[in-house]
């Protein structure tokens, strides 16, 4: 070894993921340029030296003093041959280097070296660590290649070095790079034995554990192989004794129940070969289990399986009116539907959609359908359903095939002509796995659906006696031709008073039968109810209002379970037992400076009051518009602008020449609808002749160029949001007068409605002072 | 097992074999003759710089030690393969006689060292 403490200036050949040891000898692949010139300009000096020094991190690509370790290898190229792109070399390690300064660094690594020997010790522990050392490595080798030939005894007793010893054992040990690096950087032979000894030790545990696994995996499989002779043994013992093994049983049964079901001709031949398939078929194939459930799926399903209407249409009439509160022109629908169908029962059943806010009582009405006629009620939800094979089924050859969900539905029901509520068909996906809607068109066309074909079934059902109901929020996403097929019928939000009454009549019993109590230890004032509906909820259905009242419940019952004595509920206790209240009644803005109108909109869970503002920009300028517009709305503030400046003088205003901005705040939600017309032609006409708009004043409708004003939906919702808001006077469009019918008298009796042809007749209703 | 184990292991395979750690000088291959003024030892030496070796006699024992260097054969040429060991090499040769009071007379010719050792008594 040289001792020399001369430097040496060698070529660097950086090491990604591996560290050359002194004394050992090992092939390496350059395949990087720099290492390649590393390699050539060690091979052209005379004594073939080259400094093998370890990267810290694998990924660089041109280490330099940081991204290497600071101590590394001196080794001599043994055998070197070059390929196209790499240049294979056997290296033998010489002795331990310490890395001063780098002296270039292109076209390859050089730099100088000091060499750093290991400080050698002979004593009584480096002795027994030696010994310990080949005792553990013997350990290993025989749990990490029992089979191998070589005995690491016989290798290492040709070693008389200790520190060759170590450094063979570590490159045996296959240890990575910071394990490898640490011994190599250990500067005395005791501290290097030490660290190879831990490491020995983790190695062997860790081949303890290989060993272990290995074990439990060879006895899972032993435990398998037993368990299959087994049941061979039963088997041969069942047929000694003459009885049927578990699958030959479960056959026989689907036998028994073939023979006993009501099943169309077509139907049962299918099904008599499919058992013969099955009969043949062992029962350890996957083909088996396929068929068998197949046919229990065949056998489950209601062929001719009906209940029979009642079509006793007082009856009818009587259970609409128990479970739904006013909805009187929806209950009459579904009277005239059910005479049709008494007076002609060959009709195909018809496709009715009810569209309305979220707990308005869609599903309800649905059940409440069922109930009247006597028929099964199932349901399932097309919310974000986005495969066509959720309904149509999966082909029986996949792998966890399934029926669809009408197919599935009609197996629970257990008859063919369930009524079947299709739920939220305005949220029906559509993706690369296929087109739902399709799927849907056939199930719910009465031309094509007497005999639909679902995937997994593989045979024609007849779906023509199912009575479908599908629900939406609203009818703007339903596909078009889905559209067709259907007969709307819309359900309107409830006002106050009506959730007042639904509440009395329907929540406020359920609720407290759920939790257990009697009328007089839950009992609420009409004071308390109406101010759970106000501050506590605010939706045009009455979902959150059943939730708000079971929470009540919940809390009396706590109450007297406890031991509390009943008390009747007043509105004053309701922060204590609620929370504080969620929401403040709206109040209108008190007074709106010119340019601010006051609309109305429509929205999927009710209505709304929109405030829109217009403010004037310099002359030049024409129309802003911000607020998350949709086109419609873009529209007609463009229109309403136009009609304002070219009436300008006939409404006395002075013909205005500077531009508009018109904003309508919450600009984060998105709006659009054609019913902003007025309101904002309104906000114009107020900004252009500077005189305020009547802040007890909201409107809807839309406009025409021509200063038409047309009518416009959800006047029912729109009305009971300007009412919450406190506003009591409402413009409408004169052709909207009809809609006011479906509005509580009271709330009638409340407002005062200004019904207009034309934008001059709002304007002059709206702005006080105009000509 | 997953990947980097089979790896490991395959590198422990590969590398558990007897020439893992060799000396670090290489050992020129040697005949050795019986003359009839003692013994011829020929030694493989090509390529060494006769001032490179040296020669040490102890006990029966004959050493050779010395350092082999590559030549430069032609301007700007690189290796394209590389066999011959280079560096420092080193051989000790037993012979069944004394060899102190021997005289030993060497040549260097094609490549190959010739150490002759004539004995005291075939000298007398």
């Amino acid at each position: 070894m040289n001792q020399s403490e001369d430097l040496l200036t060698l070529p660097v050949f950086p090491m990604r993921n591996s560290v050359l040891f002194p004394f050992v000898l090992s092939p390496f692949s350059a395949g990087r340029p720099s290492s390649i010139a590393a390699l050539d300009a060690s091979l052209a000096r005379e004594d073939k030296l080259v400094a093998v020094v370890a990267q810290r991190d694998a990924t660089v690509e041109q280490p330099d003093r940081d991204t290497l370790y600071g101590l590394g290898t001196m080794a001599v190229v043994k055998r070197m041959v070059r390929s196209e792109e790499t240049m294979e070399v056997i290296l033998h390690g010489v002795e331990r280097i310490e890395l001063i300064d780098i002296e270039q660094t292109q076209p390859f690594l050089r730099a100088r070296f000091r060499p750093v020997p290991v400080t050698l010790e002979k004593n009584a522990e480096a002795e027994a660590l030696q010994r310990e050392l080949i005792r553990l490595a013997a350990e290993y080798q025989s749990l990490a290649q029992p089979v191998q030939e070589l005995d690491i005894r016989q290798i290492v007793a040709q070693i008389q070095e200790p520190m060759h010893l170590v450094y063979l054992l570590g490159t045996m040990l296959g240890l990575d790079l910071e394990k490898a690096q640490a011994l190599l950087e250990a500067s005395t032979q005791l501290q290097a034995m030490r660290l190879l000894h831990r490491y020995l030790l983790d190695e062997r545990q860790i081949q303890q554990l290989r060993q272990e696994i290995a074990g439990q995996a060879a006895s899972e499989m032993n435990r398998q192989q037993r368990e299959y002779l087994l049941r061979q043994q039963l088997r041969a013992i069942q047929q000694e004794l003459g009885e049927k093994n578990p699958e030959e049983a479960e056959v026989a049964s689907l036998r028994g129940r073939l023979d006993e079901a009501k099943l169309p001709d077509p139907v049962r031949k299918e099904a008599e070969q499919e058992l013969t398939r099955l009969e043949r078929t062992p029962a350890a194939s996957p083909e088996h289990q396929v068929a068998r459930t197949h046919l229990e799926l065949v056998l489950d399903l209601p062929w001719d399986e009906t209940t029979e209407d009642k079509l006793d249409l007082a009856r009818a009439r009587q259970v609409l009116d128990e479970d739904h509160y006013d909805l009187q022109e929806i209950k009459e629908r579904i009277l005239e539907h059910l005479a049709v169908m008494k007076l002609n029962p060959t009709a195909k059943a018809p496709i009715l959609c009810f569209v309305g806010p979220p707990g308005v009582g869609k599903t309800s009405l649905g059940v409440s359908i069922a109930r009247a006629l006597g028929r099964k009620f199932e349901r399932f939800s097309l919310g974000g359903l986005h495969d066509e094979a959720e309904l149509r089924g999966h082909r029986r050859t996949y792998i966890g095939a399934m029926p669809g969900r009408v197919i599935q539905a009609i197996r629970r029901a257990g008859v063919k002509n369930p009524l079947l509520m299709l739920d939220e068909i305005d949220k029906l996906g559509r993706d690369f796995r296929g087109d739902p809607a399709s799927a849907l068109l056939e199930i719910l066309d009465p031309a094509q659906n007497y005999e639909f074909h679902d995937n997994y079934l593989d045979l024609p059902f007849d779906l023509s006696k199912v009575f479908f109901i599908t629900t939406a929020n609203t009818l703007d996403t339903i596909p078009g031709p889905l559209l067709d097929r259907m007969e709307i019928l819309r359900l309107s939000g409830y006002s106050d008073e009506e959730k007042l009454e639904i509440a009395r009549r329907y929540l406020l019993e359920r609720q407290r039968r759920q939790a257990g109590l009697s009328a007089e230890q839950f009992a609420l004032s009409d004071d308390t109810l109406l101010a759970v509906i106000n501050r506590y909820t605010r939706e045009a259905g009455v979902r959150e209002l059943e939730r708000m009242l079971g929470r009540l419940a919940r809390k009396v019952a706590l109450q007297i379970a406890e031991g509390g004595a009943p008390q009747a509920i007043t509105p004053e206790m309701l922060p204590e037992l609620l929370g504080p209240p969620r929401f403040f009644m709206e109040q209108a803005r008190k007074e709106l400076p010119p340019g601010v109108a006051t609309g109305l909109a429509w929205t999927e869970a009710g209505g709304d009051v929109l405030y829109i503002e217009a403010l004037l920009l310099p002359e030049g300028e024409r129309l802003l518009l911000t607020g998350q517009l949709g086109n419609v709305m873009q529209e007609s503030a463009k229109a309403a602008q136009s009609y304002i400046i070219s009436h300008g003088q006939a409404l006395g205003i002075a013909k205005p020449k500077a531009g508009v901005h018109i904003h309508v705040p919450a600009g984060a939600i998105p709006k659009d609808g054609p019913s902003a017309g007025v309101t904002m032609a309104t906000a114009i006409a107020s900004l252009y002749s500077g005189r305020p708009v009547r802040s007890d004043t909201a409107m809807t409708g839309e406009i025409t160029l021509t200063g038409l004003v047309l009518p416009v939906g959800g006047i029912k919702e729109k009305v009971l949001a300007a009412r919450r808001a406190g506003l009591r006077r409402v413009i409408l469009p004169a052709q909207n007068e009809k809609d006011l019918g479906k509005l509580p008298e009271s709330v009638r009796g409340e407002m005062e409605f200004v019904f207009a042809q034309r934008i001059e007749e709002v304007l002059r209703a709206a702005i006080p002072g105009l000509a | 097992m997953d990947s980097d184990d089979l790896m490991r292991l395959a590198r422990r395979l590969q590398l558990a074999t007897r020439e893992r750690v060799q000396p670090l000088r290489w050992r020129p291959a040697a005949d050795i003759y019986r003359t009839r003024e003692g013994w011829l030892v020929k030694i493989e030496l090509a390529g060494v710089r006769s001032e490179e070796i040296e020669l040490k006699v102890s006990g029966r024992w004959l050493t050779v030690r010395g350092r082999r260097y590559d030549m430069a054969l032609v301007e700007g040429c690189e290796h394209y393969s590389l066999e011959i060991a280079y560096s420092h090499f080193e051989r000790s040769i037993e012979l069944p006689c004394a060899l102190e009071q021997a005289r030993a007379v060497t040549q260097y010719r094609d490549g190959m060292l010739l150490v002759r050792i004539i004995t005291e008594g075939s000298q007398t």
